[in-house]
């Protein structure tokens, strides 16, 4: 009973001093919940961020003949080598690693030669003299295409995976058919834009079909120089319905180590099972290829090789500044604690003259600290999620939540550090005489 | 003695006297100094050594000419001078040969040691960097369908090469349809000289749109690109790392501030005695803050040197361990963080002197 008294007289009588110890541990606390949480989902963030590397697997059909391509031109005829039914692309989507998918773009291409009529729009009106006719690519994709497989629906193409293109003007639609009434939408690369002398609303003659240019495409490479269409109106322009020549696919993958490039036929079962269920681009490579028997899956060496690194560089980074921060949160709050209880010598003197036993000085003093740390923990740990929240919107655009077991983690923090700091300054407080505290000689 | 003498003699003391608890607030301004030095060393350099883990993506910026006019001597010089000391320039030509069997394939002209450094994502099986001068290195589709036995042959326009099929390169992407072999070999065969050059420009993403506009003004025929995809990537890696070290760096300053407030205070509050004296014996308000001052300057002072040292050692080691190369701690950093430290720990001995003006002599001395 005696004891409560003294506890709650205790935060009674020193509601100032006991809130700066408390705004120091909700301080300190708020900072470790914070760099907590933007430690433990730095990683996604910068996979996201890798993501402008496009994809990291190629999908070609395994009985293809070489590809012809120099300088971004494919110069194989589009009537040799072999195809990808477009209809199995789904199954992508089945694999074990399905949620690693985060998209795919199919590719069929040949070159054509195109027509330009400038100025000519949907009413009509040709200048005679500025027709030309040029050779082209003409590369067929999915922009933002719906795909189905079995009850799921995903929204995938070339804007999701190869998010480096850059459109002035709209994006085309991906049509399912040869659209009746006006022709259709497609992407015109700026360099050919500016040789030939392409805006924004001319209609272009492809292989007899026109197509009208929504948009001038740039993406630094070869696309600069070609026409990009939506697959099924290259499909149709090419005569290859229901084929593509090429996918790419981008996955969220674990780095590459020894254990990845082991050959799992040649594996135990059990060591078979770990492999196939890490997201390593060689098993969801394996995976892609028990889904469609008849496509070879290669990792695009250049992006899934370097990705890695770069991703584990910036989070040890992260690692090692999470735990300075840490490291300095748990000094400031001990450091606090030692001075709020150096202040309260007297008390100690006092209880002792009057018979208190050092462990019950003691435990009034850690029982005050446990109820500082409790709140200041929980106060740190609302703050340090705004933190958080505030630190993710600001620098990469998205929130970083804050995972429950944080809580767990802050609050036992909260009393380690408070407990530490008060115990060192408890224990010089106990050491001292009472009869020279209270008079003042300490 | 003169006041100034005394002051100092004052401030000596006082640490000398405490020699544990001086110790103890040194240490703990030591940790605090090393922690945001460290930050800071990582983050002073940050930019040049995240840039650098880039350079395993290969070229970075593609240097071409019209085939009519191939890459000049002078040409390449220049490209070697605008794209710095860290660089690497491979020129390449193309062309398309017709193996025995009358399959196309794409074949490729190049410095084939360069381009495997280039490269250094590809797995290449039988190359050895020191070894033989080779021939030709063989793209995995490309020696699936081409040889013959043990050898390849093609030609390009009635003339005839045969080569041996190996090594064999893994790109993933459609090198893998290719064959690369010696420029020498490659302009014998085909005629044709090298119009491309691919380029690796090792730096900062600035440095690399500086090195684009520099080489397109240089190379006014030619056409100087980035791989956008990759300078993107590098771009906004760098750029939001830096700003998440910055914003951690400041939460590290936050935290060393509350911690030198409270060392402060416990320090003011251990020596009310002392104080006491000093104001009883006639000291003004302003003698005691300046003293109070001076000591946490100094201490501060000496902490941060300590400090320093230490985060040489642990910038070393970071360096080392997530870098694979040392992070030197720079010289031109020793001087803000003193200054830094010393700024820090007189604001933050600003609450406690509060305490110290609040002091009544009389009161404290009586033992109240």
């Amino acid at each position: 009973m005696m004891f409560l008294r003294l506890l709650f007289e205790s935060f009674r009588r020193q509601k100032r001093r006991k809130s700066v110890a408390l705004l120091a541990i909700a301080l300190g606390m708020s900072i470790a919940t914070a760099m907590i949480a933007v430690g433990t989902d730095i990683g996604d963030k910068i996979n996201q961020e890798l993501r402008t590397l496009g994809a990291n697997l190629v999908l070609t059909p395994v009985e293809d003949t070489l590809d012809v391509n120099i300088g971004g031109v494919n110069l194989k005829p589009v009537s040799e080598g072999a195809f990808i039914p477009e209809q199995d692309l789904a199954k992508i989507k089945g694999i074990f690693w399905e949620h690693s998918i985060q998209g795919f773009a199919p590719f069929l291409s040949a070159t054509e030669s195109v027509k330009t009529h400038h100025g000519e729009t949907n009413k009509g009106i040709v200048d005679a003299q500025k027709t030309g006719t040029v050779d082209a690519q003409l590369i067929g994709t999915y922009f933002a295409q719906p795909v189905h497989y079995g009850k799921q629906e995903t929204i995938t193409g070339v804007r999701s995976v190869n998010t480096w293109w850059r459109v002035d003007g709209d994006w085309p639609q991906d049509y399912a058919a040869w659209p009746t009434g006006k022709p259709p939408d497609a992407l015109v690369g700026s360099q050919l834009a500016q040789q030939a002398a392409i805006s924004i609303g001319d209609l272009v003659d492809v292989g007899g079909y026109k197509l009208r240019v929504s948009g001038i495409l740039n993406t630094g490479s070869a696309e600069d120089q070609a026409i990009v269409a939506p697959l099924h109106i290259v499909q149709k322009i090419l005569g290859q319905p229901n084929t593509v020549r090429s996918v790419n696919v981008r996955a969220l993958t674990k780095p590459e180590d020894a254990f990845a490039r082991k050959d799992p036929s040649k594996m135990t079962p059990a060591m078979r099972d770990r492999w196939y269920c890490s997201p390593y681009a060689n098993s969801i490579a394996y995976q892609i290829h028990e889904a469609l028997p008849n496509v070879r899956v290669e990792q695009v060496r250049q992006v899934e090789q370097n990705q890695g690194k770069v991703f584990s560089r910036v989070s040890g980074l992260m690692l090692l500044l999470t735990l300075a921060a840490l490291l300095a949160a748990a000094l400031a709050v001990s450091a606090a604690m030692a001075a709020t209880i150096l202040e309260r010598r007297q008390e100690v003197g006092l209880m002792k003259s009057l018979g208190a036993s050092n462990a019950g000085v003691a435990g009034l003093f850690l029982t005050e600290a446990a109820f500082l740390a409790l709140a200041g923990g929980l106060l740190g740990f609302v703050a340090g999620s705004f933190l958080a929240h505030r630190i993710g919107q600001s620098i990469f655009g998205s929130s970083i939540a804050v995972h429950p077991v944080v809580l767990a983690v802050v609050i036992f923090a909260a009393f380690a550090v408070t407990f530490l700091g008060s115990a060192g300054a408890v224990r010089k407080a106990m050491q001292f005489d009472p009869a020279v505290v209270l008079r003042g000689d300490a | 003695m003169n006041s100034r003498q005394l002051l100092l003699r004052l401030l000596l003391k006082a640490v000398w006297v405490r020699k544990d608890r001086s110790l103890t607030a040194l240490i703990s301004v030591a940790v605090v100094a090393t922690i945001a030095t460290a930050a800071l060393t990582i983050y002073s350099d940050l930019e040049g050594k995240l840039s650098h883990e880039f350079r395993g993506f290969g070229a970075n910026v593609i240097v071409t000419k019209q085939q009519s006019s191939p890459l000049t001597p002078d040409d390449l010089s220049r490209i070697d001078a605008i794209a710095g000391v860290k660089r690497l320039v491979v020129p390449v030509a193309y062309a398309v040969a017709a193996s025995r069997g009358g399959a196309k394939v794409v074949i490729g002209g190049a410095d084939l040691e360069k381009l495997v450094q280039m490269n250094s994502s590809w797995s290449i099986t039988g190359w050895s960097a020191t070894g033989k001068a080779t021939q030709a290195i063989v793209g995995s589709r490309a020696a699936e369908i081409l040889p013959e036995g043990s050898s390849i042959n093609i030609s390009v326009g009635g003339r005839t090469k045969q080569f041996a099929a190996s090594p064999v390169f893994h790109s993933g992407s459609d090198e893998d349809s290719r064959i690369y072999m010696n420029m020498a070999d490659f302009t014998q065969l085909s005629g044709i000289q090298p119009s491309t050059a691919l380029v690796r420009v090792e730096g900062r993403p600035l440095e690399i749109q500086n090195a684009i506009t520099q080489l397109s003004a240089a190379l006014p025929d030619a056409e100087a690109k980035p791989v956008r995809q990759i300078t993107q990537a590098q771009t906004s890696v760098v750029g939001k790392t830096r700003s998440l070290v910055l914003a951690s760096s400041a939460v590290v300053v936050v935290l060393i501030m509350l911690c030198m407030v409270a060392t402060f205070t416990s320090s003011v509050l251990e020596r009310r005695k002392d104080f006491a004296v000093m104001k009883a014996l006639g000291a003004s308000n302003r003698t005691v803050n300046s003293l109070f001052a001076a000591e946490a300057a100094l201490l501060a002072l000496s902490g941060s040197i300590v400090g320093y040292i230490l985060v040489c050692g642990i910038a070393f080691g970071i360096g080392k361990v997530n870098f694979e190369a040392a992070i030197l701690p720079q010289p031109v950093l020793l001087l803000p963080v003193l200054l830094g430290s010393v700024v820090l720990a007189l604001l933050a001995s600003t609450a406690p002197l509060r305490l110290l003006q609040q002091i009544q002599p009389a009161g404290i001395l009586r033992g109240e």
